[in-house]
This record gives C-alpha cells, sequence and structure tokens, in this order.
C-alpha cells in the first residue's frame, strides 16, 4: 500500500463521526430532542402567559424574576432525556452489539477512543442546543411580551445560549460515560434516566434549605446555568450549576476511562 | 497458557489446533490486546499489539462473528473503521470487492446471512492490506461453499505473501488448508511443524504406512487426538 501514515487522533475522531452519523437512531434521537426542546420552551410560556390573571403573585414574581429560566428551561428538562438516551446507546450499544472488538482491534489504545467519541457527541449536542435556544428564545420574548420582558442582546442572555449547548453537552457525555461503565444498552438507559429524574423526585423531599442543596446539586440541576440567576428558588448561581453538572461529568468520564482501559472487551 | 511463542510467517497458512478450552481463543485475544495477561507480556511483532504505529497495516484480525452494528450498513461500517485507522475510503471499496460484498454493501448489516457476516467481518480484517491475518474460527456455522470461500482465500492471501494464521478445531478442514500448524494443549504448546510432518510424528505408524499419500490430511484427526488426550 502507498500511504503508510500512522493514525493520529483526528483520524479517530472522523472515525467516530461516521459511526454516529451513519446510524438511524442518531437521527431520530436529535430529531426527538430538538422538537422537545423548542416545544417544551414554546409551550410553558405559552401556558404561563396564558393563565396569568389567575396566576398566584409568587408565580408572577418568579416569572418576572427569572423569565430566561422560563423560556430554556423546559425545553432543556425535555430535550436532555433524547441526549441521556442516545448518549448511554452510543457506548453501550459497541458492548451489545460486538462492535466494540472491532473499535479496538482499530484503535487499541482505548484512551483516544472514548475521548473521541466524547468529543464528536458533546460537539454535536452544543451546537444543537445553542440551535434550539436562538429559536426558543424569540419565540419565548414574543410569548411573554404582554407580562415580561427579555433583554435578547444582554450578555446574561448570551450565557445562556452557550449554556443550554454546554448544559446539553455535559450532559450528553455523562450519559456516554456511564453507557460505557454498564455496557448493557437497556441498564445503561435506566441508570442514565434514574440519576437524571428519580433521583431529583425524591431528594426533592428532603426537608429545609439542606435538602434543598441536596437536590440541586445533581447534575440535572445544572439548568439552573440557563436562568437569569434571579430565581429565588435556586440556591446556587448559573456558575456553579455549572461547575456541579461539569463535576459529575468529570467523575462519570474517569471512571468510564479506568473501566475502559482495565477491563476486558 | 504459560510461555507460549510463536512465529507465523509469511507465505503460508497456519492452523492454530487444540481442544475446546485450551485457550486459542484466549490467546488471540491476548495478542490483540483485548485481554490483559495476568503476568508478562502478549507480543505481536516485537511490541504489545496497541504499541504498533499502525496496528490495522500490521495485523488484521476477524474474532468473533458479528462484531458490528446491525443497524449500520456494510459500507459504513468499514468506512468508520478505515477513517480510524487512517486509511483512504477506496480502501472499503477494495476489500467489499475482495470478499464479493459490492452488492449487499448498503444493506443493514444485521440483514446480511452468518456467510455474508463473516465476509463483513474478513473484509474488515483485510483493510489496511495487513501483513499478518489472524482469522479466529472462520468457518464456524458456514455452509460448505463458504468454507471453501474461506479455505481459497486464505490459501491466495498467503501465496500473495501474507501471513496467514486460522484457528478451527476443524480437523479435515484445517488439514486441507494449513501448511503449518501450532497445537497448544495442557496450557503449552505442544507441537509446531508442517501439517504432513505433524501427521506423520503422530499417527499410529501402521495406520501412517499403509494410508495412501493422497489420503493422509484424513489422518490428522487421529494425529490430534493421540497427541492432545492423554
Amino acid at each position: 500500500m502507498s500511504m503508510t501514515t500512522a493514525p493520529r487522533f483526528p483520524d479517530l475522531l472522523v472515525g467516530e463521526r461516521t459511526k454516529f452519523t451513519s446510524l438511524r437512531s442518531t437521527w431520530w434521537c436529535l430529531g426527538v430532542l430538538t422538537v422537545l426542546g423548542v416545544g417544551f420552551n414554546a409551550l410553558v410560556p405559552a401556558l404561563m402567559s396564558g393563565s396569568w390573571n389567575t396566576m398566584d403573585p409568587a408565580t408572577r414574581a418568579r416569572f418576572r424574576g427569572d423569565t430566561l429560566g422560563l423560556v430554556l428551561q423546559p425545553g432543556a428538562e425535555w430535550a436532555q432525556i433524547a441526549a441521556c438516551v442516545l448518549g448511554a446507546l452510543l457506548f453501550a450499544s459497541e458492548f451489545s452489539t460486538g462492535m466494540i472488538r472491532s473499535t479496538v482491534l482499530a484503535s487499541p489504545r482505548r484512551t483516544p477512543v472514548l475521548a473521541a467519541k466524547a468529543a464528536v457527541f458533546a460537539a454535536v449536542l452544543f451546537a444543537l442546543g445553542v440551535l434550539i435556544a436562538v429559536p426558543s428564545l424569540l419565540l419565548g420574548s414574543a410569548l411573554v411580551s404582554a407580562h415580561a420582558t427579555l433583554a435578547l442582546g444582554s450578555p446574561t442572555t448570551l450565557r445562556a445560549v452557550l449554556g443550554f449547548g454546554l448544559y446539553l453537552a455535559l450532559t450528553g457525555v455523562l450519559a456516554l460515560s456511564l453507557g460505557a461503565l454498564v455496557r448493557h444498552t437497556a441498564a445503561a438507559v435506566a441508570t442514565v434516566l434514574a440519576i437524571q429524574f428519580v433521583l431529583p423526585a425524591a431528594l426533592a423531599f428532603l426537608p429545609g434549605s439542606a435538602g434543598s442543596h441536596i437536590a440541586q446539586a445533581l447534575p440535572s440541576a445544572g439548568d439552573v446555568m440557563l436562568g437569569s440567576g434571579h430565581d429565588a428558588s435556586s440556591v446556587y448561581s448559573p456558575l456553579q450549576g455549572l461547575l456541579i453538572l461539569a463535576a459529575w461529568t468529570a467523575v462519570a468520564y474517569a471512571a468510564a476511562h479506568v473501566s475502559l482501559t482495565k477491563r476486558n472487551v | 497458557m504459560d510461555d507460549v511463542s510463536f512465529r507465523v510467517l509469511p507465505g503460508r497458512v497456519t492452523g492454530f489446533l487444540g481442544p475446546n478450552g485450551a485457550g486459542k481463543s484466549t490467546t488471540l485475544r491476548l495478542l490483540l490486546g483485548l485481554e490483559r495477561p495476568d503476568r508478562g507480556d502478549a507480543l505481536v511483532l516485537g511490541r504489545p499489539y496497541a504499541e504498533l504505529d499502525a496496528p490495522a497495516r500490521s495485523v488484521g484480525a476477524l474474532l468473533e462473528a458479528r462484531s458490528f452494528h446491525p443497524g449500520r450498513s456494510a459500507r459504513n461500517h468499514l468506512r468508520a473503521l478505515a477513517r480510524s485507522s487512517a486509511l483512504p475510503d477506496h480502501r472499503v471499496d477494495d476489500v467489499l470487492a475482495q470478499v464479493g460484498l459490492t452488492e449487499a454493501a448498503d444493506r443493514r448489516a444485521g440483514a446480511l446471512s452468518l456467510g455474508m457476516g463473516q465476509r463483513l467481518g474478513i473484509a474488515a480484517a483485510l483493510l489496511g492490506d495487513p501483513r499478518v491475518l489472524v482469522l479466529d474460527e472462520p468457518v464456524n456455522g458456514l455452509d460448505p461453499e463458504g468454507i471453501l470461500w474461506v479455505r481459497t482465500l486464505a490459501k491466495r492471501l498467503a501465496a500473495e505473501g501474507h501471513a496467514v494464521l486460522i484457528s478451527s478445531h476443524l480437523m479435515t478442514e484445517m488439514a486441507l488448508t494449513a501448511d503449518h500448524l501450532l497445537v497448544i494443549g495442557r496450557g503449552r504448546l505442544l507441537a509446531d511443524c508442517s501439517t504432513a510432518e505433524f501427521i506423520e510424528r503422530h499417527t499410529e505408524p501402521e495406520l501412517y504406512a499403509a494410508t495412501p499419500a493422497v489420503a493422509r490430511p484424513a489422518l490428522l484427526e487421529e494425529a490430534f487426538l493421540r497427541l492432545t488426550t492423554v
């Protein structure tokens, strides 16, 4: 053969991108993610604006205090379901189908394989998150205009747009890492959804401020980074929310890395 | 397995034999970095597989049937592997043609028959035009046409200068395909010699003498059982 270049990390990125785009389930999940994201970002502000007259003063104050969160968080909470399912499937399916054998024969160093898979997925989710946030804000500001205003050009809004992308990307890599750890598609999806939905619901019953500190330290509570930072019910700031989610993702990624490099495939 | 070392030379088909559970697949998985040895090193071409500069160009392997995602087309499966290995995309068309999968290349890999799935696995092994080709039980579950195809391909690749290692527990198939044999059992390497020599050495002398030369490959099973069952 004429070409004798050794494979490098960019080659792995291209290979993983090819894997990612060549499965129909990818496009399904990304489509569902977009519909849920834009859909709930429009639905919740529309419903709340519609029920303004019957709304109690506390909810009205929250509506006005964190309009940004009201317009972006509902979509993010639903869109992350699709990001979690797709992320968990991406790695767990390598094991459940036997693809992992072909993967590690082609790329026997496992550290860059995990990095390339995570990088491709994170980049796609970040871009898609920004693409969902922008129309959501335009739509949302029109829907809430009778009762509140959104400063579309403000640094806070820009931060929230990038935050939407980061929230999906970090959540997706968290799910992908758990998929690499659990190695079984159904178990991986169940584990991720338990962490993202069951735990928050269970911990919400913890009493007092200690309870809300714990409940809001879960990865899914990182969506505080999509708000204005002025929601009285949030105990962490948007930046703290980002750091909490990033820490969870880093721990899961590190665990996946250890598992992948130490265990047989 | 303890302290097993062997050479697989270019230009011939080497058969890798041993009773079930003797560690044939484990040996290959150790060599190719899918498992880690308890102690010591598993080296291929003098280095751990993961430290080869271009693994796909050095060693191509088929370890188990169905090492692909059933939802991806055969072509995209090979494309992803080729790109990860820094191989040009035209290698995908080359190997698809080489294994006779060009027509089926855009079907979901999960819809391929067992034999076609095996061809896809061999196509993946051939992507980098590797110096060494390792096929673990490549004819398991194949129909006679598929078995003949694997045998012909292995011999042709060896004749083109590749080193071909085939593991199997099917003695007659090995007698027809392999020029050289490695036999493992009882945790060690029991034999490393040409197929003809192995048969001569391990068959009962009277039986060997009474068998016409053309029929001697059929004695491999007898020789193998005499060596491995004690």
